[in-house]
């Protein structure tokens, strides 16, 4: 499977104020970079359409989109799933 | 209550809805908007468009109807309103049955809920007049009970609709991540004017994760049955009035506190706070004993309660806080705020009156940086 890193975080800088000049940590909560009620929804739709996936109502709580780590592993799950 | 007559700065057509909004209640007011109405330089377009943003269309035709004004509206706008009004009377009569079937099914379940907003307020605050708007039949479940409603509602024909919204993926998703309602649900019937019925089903006073919350269990007990009109025999529960007061209140706050609904066009309307000031002035014996102050204590939602009091009595001249007791209660930097994520809160400088008036909401931002919320 193709390594999503770049993409991954490029799509999150598009949603994120807090995340578009610093690297981005894995293990931080997403709400410290920024993220709100409405923008948790669009970080998912951009995932959703970048990657090509569909979240399944089962991962659309909370845990999914902690932080960049979760979520980063949710896609890659998801990307797995799609391709077997 | 008390209330002064409005200041008109912002001009006769908002001053008629305001009026209206909060009720009219001696002849004074009566008198005022008879003479908005008939002046002049009343702007038609102006005053049509503030009604329809703010669900006032019925109310406005019934004042016009009631006032015997017909040949001092033009007529074309008259025919229009008349027939506004005939239809939301028709779309009530249809509601009501609706829920009533409903009722009916998770009564039969044991399922312990209430029916709430338009259809417990339109025989209750507005006389069964046809003039409170309503988009769809609200209910109140606990979050237990979610799975065996849904199963209800599946059985009765409805199913889980997104359509209605400009992009029915991002509702879905927004849905499942504030499990504070079901997904709004839907089904089709053969009606005239009327294709779909919508139905909203909420397990929270507030929101999910709210700091501002009572628990849903507790405004459950004790609902008292209201007759429904034109249908003998036939009740529904609703919540009795201290829990009806704060579910209204704490809604409204909801609405207004919350910025996902200023930017999705969906906050607070001038009929919001209609519905607060009518439930004060009907159930004011049982509002001002210390049994409301003692459960807002309790449960910590004095300050979100005296937020919308606060503004209320900013905008509509009334004297909520006061006839409340809550003067203490609520503070600056509470009342300026909005919020915008979980834990924190960015300031908000606009009145209540000009913000309710405004037509482009979703473009004012913030004007502080965010700061962490309590």
């Amino acid at each position: 499977m193709d390594d999503i890193t770049t993409q991954f975080e490029e799509c999150l800088r598009r949603h994120l104020r807090s995340a578009k000049p610093n690297p981005i940590n894995y293990d931080v909560e997403l709400v410290q970079l920024g993220l709100d009620s409405m923008t948790a929804v669009a970080v998912l739709m951009d995932m959703e359409k970048t990657f090509g996936i569909r979240f399944p109502d089962d991962m659309l709580v909370e845990g999914t989109f902690r932080t960049a780590g979760r979520l980063k592993e949710a896609v890659q799950l998801l990307r797995e799933r799609q391709a077997s | 209550m008390t209330r002064s007559l409005p200041d008109q700065s912002l001009g006769p057509e908002w001053t008629i809805l305001e009026l209206l909004a909060r009720g009219i209640i001696d002849d004074s007011e009566v008198q005022m908007v008879r003479d908005l109405l008939t002046t002049d330089t009343l702007k038609w377009g102006e005053l049509l468009e503030q009604a329809l943003r703010h669900k006032m269309f019925p109310m406005l035709a019934h004042q016009i109807m009631s006032a015997s004004l017909r040949f001092d509206v033009p007529t074309n706008i008259y025919m229009h309103l008349e027939s506004a009004l005939e239809w939301n009377r028709w779309q009530i009569e249809v509601f009501r049955r609706e829920t009533v079937r409903v009722v009916q099914a998770l009564a039969d379940r044991g399922i312990p809920f209430v029916v709430t907003k338009g259809m417990a307020f339109e025989s209750t605050l507005y006389d069964s007049l046809g003039t409170r708007y309503m988009n769809d039949i609200d209910f109140m479940i606990t979050p237990r009970d979610r799975d065996k409603v849904m199963t209800v509602m599946q059985e009765l024909g409805f199913r889980p609709f997104f359509d209605w919204a400009k992009d029915a993926r991002r509702e879905e998703i927004s849905s499942r991540l504030n499990p504070d309602h079901l997904p709004k649900l839907a089904r089709e019937i053969d009606q005239p004017g009327i294709r779909l019925i919508d139905i909203d089903i909420a397990n929270s006073l507030t929101w999910t994760k709210s700091p501002f919350d009572v628990p849903v269990e507790e405004a459950l007990e004790n609902p008292v049955e209201q007759p429904i009109p034109g249908m003998s025999g036939v009740s529904i529960p609703c919540f009795r009035p201290i829990y009806q007061f704060l579910f209204t209140v704490l809604h409204l706050f909801r609405e207004a506190w919350l910025q996902k609904f200023v930017e999705s066009g969906t906050d607070v309307g001038l009929m919001k706070f209609g519905d607060v000031i009518r439930l004060i002035d009907r159930n004011q014996n049982k509002l001002t004993d210390s049994e409301l102050l003692r459960i807002m204590q309790t449960h910590g939602v004095t300050d979100a309660v005296a937020w919308v009091l606060r503004h209320m009595d900013e905008t509509f001249h009334t004297h909520a806080v006061e006839l409340l007791a809550l003067e203490k209660h609520g503070n600056e930097k509470l009342l300026r705020s909005q919020m915008r994520s979980p834990g924190y809160v960015n300031a908000w400088s606009e009145s209540m009156r000009g913000r309710l008036q405004s037509k482009s909401r979703g473009s004012v931002r913030p004007v502080a940086p965010a700061h962490r919320g309590s």
